[in-house]
């Protein structure tokens, strides 16, 4: 890349903290807007190296290669057509709206305009997943026959918005959305989703600690299986994902707190939870996925491994997982399938 | 007191006989004369007996004859009905393989036959007596897990095809891994839950490991949902790989407003890696529960209190099997009978 890469970073909480880094990394330089004030707190943090606070997202647009949206969900779409609109590639957190329309609308926005659109599933980059999901892709597990996953955590407070379901969507849109995406990507297109929630899903904001948690059941158009389950639980509840994938000629699993490589095992005090997993033993996901996405501006950068289409599809098939939770049912969806129609 | 076991068509038929030969003031007999459904190869009837060094009754009337004070049933699912008629017949109370039957009626039949008889009907799941369980009933019973809000189970296992054929073969099973292993976890949470009852099953089944070897499903995810506002998803997949040294495994975790629990059944063991066989070695330490359930069918509850389960609760969970198969079919969560 012959001219210095220029990110605009639109938020400044825990993702935008996680991708931060990696774009300086890159050797990016980053300019951070935010609507609170956020901004000039997170720059003057990283004083001294390429980031700045800007005080409008005119500014933001004006001069950047790219827009990262760390904000909560429901800004996305506008922050995303504005972005699209100025004509810069558009890296957007998970998920990339609320509904499967929203994230349809900014997809063909997108492509309409020329430009990248990124829905920054970051589990697909973490080493274990990429690993699991190679072998599968080898044959080395045979067909897929049932598949198990699991990512629970202490419910999080750096950030009301997550209590409240018609921002975030809940636990199953927010949290699960994840393994809903990695489901998709190793076993396929899904046709029928059922899914249950229990708990206090839209925190009151008291003093007792609110859990909440789900299940859902994929029926993949290959007739592979998937179960999800999500947690968002009490305070000293350890961030922990799992997965389990079992296929005619073998079987994987994986627990992420099995194998951290390295681990705190007293410091006198109990540690607070993290809300973003890291680890010191690899590389940053969240800089790898960046990698790749930055990569694919170029001619010849190659394919990021999730593309816009993911990020709808995982957007579908946890909108109807929220659908059937509220009504009971099973919902039949159809992945994969472009909306011919608006 | 006087044990029989009739038919050595389960897999678990070779471990209760076992146990109760070793058993203080126990004598046992074995008793298998129907075998057609074994495959070639598969040690049956006397053979069987004399490889375990227990008495051999030629017929189940024969069996019955020598006067037992209780007999185990463990001929294929769908032949515990006339077993259990028999032993109700003959006023023996009688421990009856999981799962109770394969039909919800026949099942009903047993309960009626022995409710008549006066004989007590059990059915065997044992991991109920696993501490494990005990420790996550005494969270869940003392409230210091708050209410349960979700449980995700998992039950899988080797196929066991190779042991017993018949165990995929609809017709003498019943269906296949979702009859076999959904009823172990939902005899749990029928005990855990209390007077609380399944409402709705939705399950999803499929045969892509063994497509084209068996008929049956071989994957299967349960989710039930219980009237005291609980909802549970089951892995019932034999997806155990077959080659592996262990047979498989039970974990359960329970999602409560104050806890989180998790327990393994079966994870008391001291791994290693054996080079004279060149394959994984795995020591077992934890607790025998097929010993503690016998113990307990035998001579009532130990110190733990846990009883064997009885013929409704194993009619309950045959309900949520049916139920499920029902769902499996038409894609839309059914409710349980």
């Amino acid at each position: 890349m012959t001219l210095t890469m220029r990110i605009g970073l639109i938020g400044a909480g825990g993702i935008a903290r996680a991708h931060l880094p990696g774009w300086l990394e890159l050797g990016a330089r980053v300019s951070v807007y935010t609507v609170d004030g956020s901004a000039e707190k997170l720059a003057a943090e990283y004083a001294g190296r390429e980031v700045a606070a800007v005080s409008s997202l005119d500014e933001l647009l004006a001069d950047c290669t790219a827009v990262d949206i760390c904000t909560p969900t429901p800004t996305h779409k506008e922050l995303a057509l504005a972005a699209v609109a100025a004509g810069r590639h558009v890296i957007c957190e998970k998920p990339l709206a609320l509904n499967a329309s929203d994230a349809e609308e900014i997809a063909a926005a997108a492509e309409a305009a020329g430009v990248r659109l990124h829905p920054a599933h970051v589990v697909r980059y973490f080493p274990a997943y990429e690993a699991m999901q190679q072998a599968v892709e080898r044959g080395d597990l045979g067909d897929l026959a049932v598949l198990r996953f699991t990512r629970g955590g202490a419910r999080p407070q750096w950030a009301p918005w997550f209590g409240d379901p018609a921002k975030s969507g809940g636990v199953i849109m927010d949290l699960m959305v994840h393994d809903i995406d990695i489901a998709r990507w190793i076993a396929g297109d899904v046709v029928r989703v059922h899914a249950q929630t229990r708990g206090v899903e839209h925190t009151t904001g008291g003093t007792e600690a609110e859990v909440v948690s789900a299940t859902a059941v994929l029926t993949h158009a290959s007739g592979v299986i998937s179960h999800i389950t999500g947690l968002w639980g009490l305070p000293d509840q350890q961030f922990r994902t799992t997965f389990r994938i079992a296929g005619g000629d073998g079987l994987l699993r994986h627990d992420s707190t099995s194998v951290p490589g390295y681990r705190i095992t007293a410091q006198g005090v109990r540690a607070a939870n993290e809300g973003i997993p890291s680890s010191p033993m690899t590389e940053s996901p969240y800089l790898t996925e960046l990698r790749e996405f930055a990569a694919s501006w170029e001619d010849g950068g190659g394919e990021p491994r999730v593309s816009a289409r993911d990020g709808i599809e995982a957007v579908r098939i946890a909108e109807a997982a929220v659908e059937s939770s509220r009504t009971g049912r099973a919902i039949g969806v159809r992945t994969g399938i472009q909306e011919v129609t608006r | 007191m006087k044990v029989a076991v009739l038919s050595f068509a389960h897999v678990h038929a070779a471990g209760y006989l076992r146990l109760l030969s070793r058993m203080p003031g126990v004598e046992v007999i074995g008793s298998d004369p129907d075998t057609g459904s074994a495959a070639p190869g598969e040690v049956r009837g006397r053979a069987f007996a004399e490889e375990l060094g227990v008495a051999y009754a030629q017929t189940y009337e024969e069996a019955f004859a020598w006067g037992p004070d209780a007999v185990i049933v463990c001929s294929e699912n769908a032949r515990h009905r006339p077993l259990v008629e028999l032993a109700a017949a003959h006023g023996v109370d009688v421990l009856c393989e999981k799962p109770l039957a394969t039909e919800v009626a026949d099942g009903e039949a047993m309960l009626a036959a022995c409710r008549a008889a006066g004989v007590r009907l059990a059915v065997a799941f044992p991991v109920r007596f696993s501490p494990a369980y005990a420790a996550v009933k005494a969270a869940v019973a003392s409230g210091d897990a708050g209410r349960v809000l979700t449980v995700s189970g998992a039950n899988n296992g080797a196929m066991p095809t190779r042991a017993r054929r018949w165990f995929a073969d609809p017709e003498l099973a019943g269906g296949g891994a979702l009859m076999d292993h959904t009823v172990h976890i939902a005899d749990l949470l029928d005990d855990l839950f209390g007077d609380a009852r399944p409402v709705d099953v939705y399950a999803q089944t499929n045969n892509r490991m063994y497509e084209g070897e068996v008929d049956a499903e071989t994957s299967g995810l349960v989710t039930v949902t219980y009237d005291n506002g609980s909802v549970a998803t089951i892995d019932c997949s034999w997806s155990h790989p077959r080659s592996h040294h262990s047979w498989g495994g039970l974990e359960l975790t329970v999602i409560g407003e104050r806890a989180t629990l998790e327990m393994d059944a079966f994870d008391q063991s001291v791994h290693g890696y054996s080079e004279r066989n060149r394959q994984g070695l795995e020591l077992p330490f934890g607790a025998d529960l097929d010993e503690r359930m016998l113990r307990a069918f035998l001579h009532g509850p130990g110190e733990g209190g846990m009883e064997v389960a009885d013929g409704e609760g194993g009619l309950r969970t045959l309900k949520i099997v049916a139920a499920g198969y029902a769902s499996a079919r038409s894609g839309v969560p059914v409710a349980v009978g």
